[in-house]
């Protein structure tokens, strides 16, 4: 047995968001006698605390470092499993912000549906505390736990409508996500075979000393571990399963994939590359840049040709990920976490609307939204502005320097090539979200969309609206949050 | 001076953002006057920034202007704070003799346009948005003409793409909805490419150079005309010269204007243009001087070409809009040649077309749409001959635009073609003399060619027998409020035209 020590406060946000999950369960389990509507306000309330402690804590936070699990080595630093450090809290802000987000999103739209409020909760938490884990983990065992505590969560969100579509979509992520820890598990396995060790920092150290033979091993257990990650975040070619999952589950479950699953998988492989696997001048991050090249051309291109709403988004979201990638194949964290900051607050923006409108006409085709500017101001605008900051362009100023930043990533990284796609999908990316914003500002329709809009979601839409003026009004603040 | 600045800035922005929040209900009349009030104080704003100074490439903020020699620039009403600390970009605005006249001819295009609209509206009305979208394009054109960080620069430039992409597919040709649809997405994607390209090309400044400030770069410019520095040139260039546009990047451009509204072809083609060949002379000149020699015979031959290759499509059109869209190449080709130049009388020219340009052809296009709303089409065929007979006064006017702008000695066109073609007979000791004046003789054939189509139109539009072109009968001649609009840039081109010193001094001394 060897000697370990931890700082508890490093652990504390996971610790709260699973004890929160726990009692959510078991108050709705155990305190029938209160009516529905109550019960559904307390859960609600009870999730928005803890997410809301987890942001106050990384907040007054941010600037420290806080290992845990750790153990001494002979020589080198000392082996930590799970550290908070301002990466980890970057990453968890975003994390909680989108968590924080869906359980806005969900406060509108669960009592009609036939969906058990206590189990939703509960499996939100769940996820949250995987991807808050996954966010700090400093070993590859941790990240394997992280990973499946958000992803079982997950697909278990997608099969709560019960009906053939929603048992479709979770069967796909279920599947897709079995496999793809199987990779990453084969990878793993072969990286401790190589290395002889879990630890990130000690895989690092050992990697640069190996003979050619075994780089070669290390290379492709790498590539399994990516690749891992890459069905996970659904990048090209692992994306298949995206659009119809995201299609068949509630859209709340999808804005929660969309949001905090992707952001978790984005940061599990930021952690990697950053701290680990794939150091600086590693075939493995040609790999991953020629990974955001694919994805995102064909995420965008194929966006181009939806007439679904949500389906728009999920392909649009694959487009997103490929530039998420291009920062993250230079190993630039600050542009990374900027980037998934900007993207989660306008997509859960976007999915709000969209949920709005979804209310009223299941179909969620595009040209349901025609018309919308006239007939429902406030919602056009806000859309409009979510997806003229998912384009990146002005007014949509948080877009515009989250793309800026990754430019100056990929620049600074010495990959012309990659700049150059990216330019070329900034340019796809804006004609799909154009084709949008076009319908929004057509006049006349016939039946324009207007409805009552509930006030929980004019609440959501306009804190949500709000948040992506104020980081488009003062950028610094998405990069202040991993310095 | 800084706030008179900033306040150009912040009001049509603050205004358009205001105009949007009043109710629908508001009359079309009522909008369109309170643009006319906003853009007329922003009118007399950008005038107040006018001051006699004199110079060429050098900014001092530091030191006392005699210091940098008779080469200095000053700049005026600087306003340089902090933005985004961690990517090193700051709010830096300012402006020299050679924004001024572009803030000026922003602001009076902009205030023309709301004018006109008091009276003449596109046939869908809702000119409470489209008055408020022109705000926003005049916030961001000022913006882009002030700039003194490269990111401010390039953020101003795509503040206009989706107001102007929105006014071509809202507002434009009503006969061909699909048209203008795909005229507009081909304005604003090719536009967006280029702009990343050029983003691309600042990027590649900064990690050579470590800032993104003007003032800094231009003191101390990003040296050697190979490797690096060449393709942040080349990059900047392509990127600018999408919006300029030069040919074989002018594509997007006769379709957005033939299928714009009349105020979006003025502004399009008085001031969006101007953005590209300003960036050229505001950025890629003074920032990367040793690229820019090294693709300068690249930048004049495709210039050269330009203006062939607009004249001759000219003589093919039978498109009234088309006709001036196309024009519009072959001008700014001479505008690019002027830079390509790179010698004193070849930049000063540029500039002085740049602005004249933005004058005449605004005039044009004002022409041009009159005609068409008077004849619901712009096509030559079917509003056929003899408008000296129907429309007496339009009809002149069209040949006084026509004129200035085939460069009749006297008038505004006249001087920048001029020193353009100077300059390309002299161009900087470091390009190769024989291509140049390769370039000039080429340019020179240019200028009949354009004074052919202009002739030729003039001749197959104004004159013939009224006898068989009768007159339709709601076409009325010039009414008051186009008189009242047009009347400035007659009386511009006129004055610059006998007194083009106005301008030239504002540059320096030949």
């Amino acid at each position: 047995m060897t000697l370990t020590w931890t700082d508890w406060q490093a652990i504390a946000v996971p610790l709260v968001l699973a004890i929160g999950a726990v009692a959510v369960l078991l108050i709705d389990a155990f305190w029938r006698s209160a009516t529905v509507q109550l019960r559904h306000t307390v859960v609600t309330l009870l999730t928005g605390a803890v997410i809301l402690f987890g942001l106050v804590f990384v907040w007054a936070q941010r600037d420290d470092f806080k290992p845990a699990f750790c153990r001494p080595v002979v020589e080198g630093p000392a082996e930590c499993s799970l550290v908070f450090e301002p990466l980890t809290a970057g990453l968890w802000g975003v994390l909680l912000i989108g968590g924080l987000g869906v359980v806005g999103l969900s406060a509108y739209r669960l009592l009609s549906a036939d969906i058990p409020v206590g189990e939703y909760h509960f499996l939100l938490l769940s996820a949250l505390v995987g991807a808050t884990t996954l966010a700090g983990a400093r070993d590859l065992a941790t990240v394997v736990i992280g990973l499946e505590v958000v992803s079982l969560p997950s697909f278990a969100l997608v099969a709560l409508r019960r009906d053939r579509r929603g048992s479709e979509a979770a069967l796909k992520a279920f599947l897709v996500s079995v496999l793809s820890t199987a990779v990453m598990l084969f990878g793993i396995s072969y990286l401790y075979g190589v290395t002889g060790s879990l630890h990130l920092v000690t895989i690092a150290n050992r990697l640069t000393g190996l003979d050619p033979d075994m780089k070669r091993v290390a290379f492709a257990a790498g590539l399994f571990v990516v690749v891992g990650f890459a069905f996970k975040i659904a990048a090209v070619p692992f994306h298949a399963w995206l659009p119809d999952t995201y299609v068949g589950a509630p859209v709340e479950v999808t804005a929660f994939l969309a949001v905090v699953s992707k952001s978790a998988g984005v940061a599990g492989l930021l952690v990697l590359v950053v701290t680990g696997i794939a150091p600086d001048g590693s075939d493995l991050r040609l790999v991953i840049a020629i990974l955001a090249a694919v994805t995102m051309t064909v995420g965008n291109l194929a966006a181009l040709r939806q007439r679904e709403a949500v389906r728009l988004l999920a392909w649009s979201s694959i487009g997103q990920v490929g530039f998420l990638l291009a920062p993250l194949a230079v190993g630039d964290a600050q542009a990374v976490v900027g980037y998934l900051a900007a993207y989660v607050i306008v997509t859960l923006g976007a999915f709000g609307a969209v949920a709005v409108v979804q209310r009223h006409r299941p179909a969620g085709l595009l040209s349901d939204y025609r018309g919308m500017v006239r007939s429902e101001p406030g919602l056009a605008v806000a859309l409009i502005f979510f997806l003229v900051v998912l384009a990146g362009l002005p007014p949509g100023l948080a877009g515009l320097f989250t793309k800026f930043a990754a430019f100056q990533a990929v620049i600074d990284g010495h990959l012309g090539w990659l700049a150059i796609v990216m330019a070329v999908n900034v340019m796809i990316g804006l004609a799909v979200y154009l084709r949008w914003v076009a319908e929004l500002f057509l006049l006349p329709a016939d039946d324009p969309f207007s409805v009552d809009i509930e006030t929980p979601a004019v609440v959501m839409v306009s804190l949500f609206t709000a948040a992506a003026v104020v980081v488009s009004v003062l950028p610094s603040t998405l990069f202040a949050l991993a310095t | 001076m800084n706030a008179i600045l900033l306040g150009i800035l912040a009001l049509p922005m603050l205004a358009a953002l205001a105009l949007w929040a009043l109710p629908i209900t508001l009359g079309d009349r009522l909008a369109a006057l309170y643009g006319a009030v906003v853009s007329g104080l922003v009118l007399v704003g950008s005038v107040l920034l006018w001051q006699r100074t004199e110079g060429w490439f050098a900014y001092s903020e530091l030191q006392p202007v005699q210091q940098l020699g008779p080469n200095a620039r000053p700049l005026d009403a600087v306003t340089d704070v902090p933005w985004i600390p961690p990517l090193n970009v700051r709010f830096h605005i300012g402006v020299d003799s050679i924004s001024v006249p572009l803030i000026i001819l922003t602001a009076l295009l902009t205030f023309l346009c709301c004018i006109y609209s008091l009276k003449i509206t596109p046939r869908i009305g809702r000119m409470r948005s489209l008055i408020a979208l022109l705000l926003v394009i005049e916030a961001g054109v000022i913006g882009a003409f002030s700039a003194m960080d490269l990111v401010l620069f390039f953020v101003c430039f795509e503040i206009v793409l989706i107001p102007m992409w929105l006014i071509i597919d809202i507002w434009g040709d009503d006969h061909d909805p699909a048209g203008r649809k795909r005229a507009a997405t081909t304005f604003v994607l090719m536009t967006v490419f280029g702009s990343a390209l050029m983003l691309l090309g600042f990027l590649l400044v900064y990690r050579q150079a470590g800032t993104f400030d003007l003032v800094q770069l231009t003191n101390s410019p990003v040296l050697g005309g190979h490797g690096i520095p060449l393709v942040a040139a080349l990059l900047v260039a392509v990127g600018l010269a999408v919006k300029v546009p030069l040919w074989p990047l002018h594509i997007w451009l006769p379709d957005a204007h033939a299928k714009a509204p009349t105020v979006g072809s003025v502004i399009l083609a008085g001031i969006l243009l101007k953005l590209g060949t300003y960036g050229l002379i505001r950025i890629l000149v003074p920032v990367l001087p040793d690229a820019t020699v090294t693709i300068a015979p690249y930048l004049g031959g495709f210039s050269t070409v330009a203006i062939i290759a607009g004249s001759l499509a000219c003589l093919g059109q039978t498109d009234l809009k088309r006709l001036i869209a196309y024009s519009s190449v072959g001008h700014m080709g001479f505008v690019g040649l002027g830079i390509a130049s790179l010698s004193d009388a070849g930049m000063k020219g540029a500039l002085f077309a740049n602005i004249a340009h933005g004058i005449i052809t605004g005039l044009l296009f004002f022409v041009a749409g009159a005609i068409k709303d008077r004849h619901d089409t712009s096509d030559l065929r079917t509003i056929g001959r003899a408008l000296y007979a129907r429309l007496p006064r339009i009809g002149a006017l069209l040949t006084f635009a026509c004129l200035a702008s085939l460069g009749l000695p006297g008038l505004a066109g006249f001087w920048g073609e001029m020193l353009v073609l100077l300059g390309a007979y002299d161009p900087s000791a470091a390009l190769p003399q024989a291509t140049f004046r390769v370039f000039m003789v080429v340019a020179g054939l240019g200028t009949v060619l354009t004074a052919a189509y202009f002739l030729r139109l003039i001749r197959n539009l104004c004159q013939g027998d009224p006898a068989e072109n009768p007159a339709s009968a709601f076409a009325v001649d010039l009414s008051r409020i186009e008189l009242i609009t047009w009347s400035p840039l007659v009386v511009l081109t006129v004055l610059l035209g006998v007194w083009p010193g106005l301008l030239l001094h504002q540059w320096g001394i030949l």
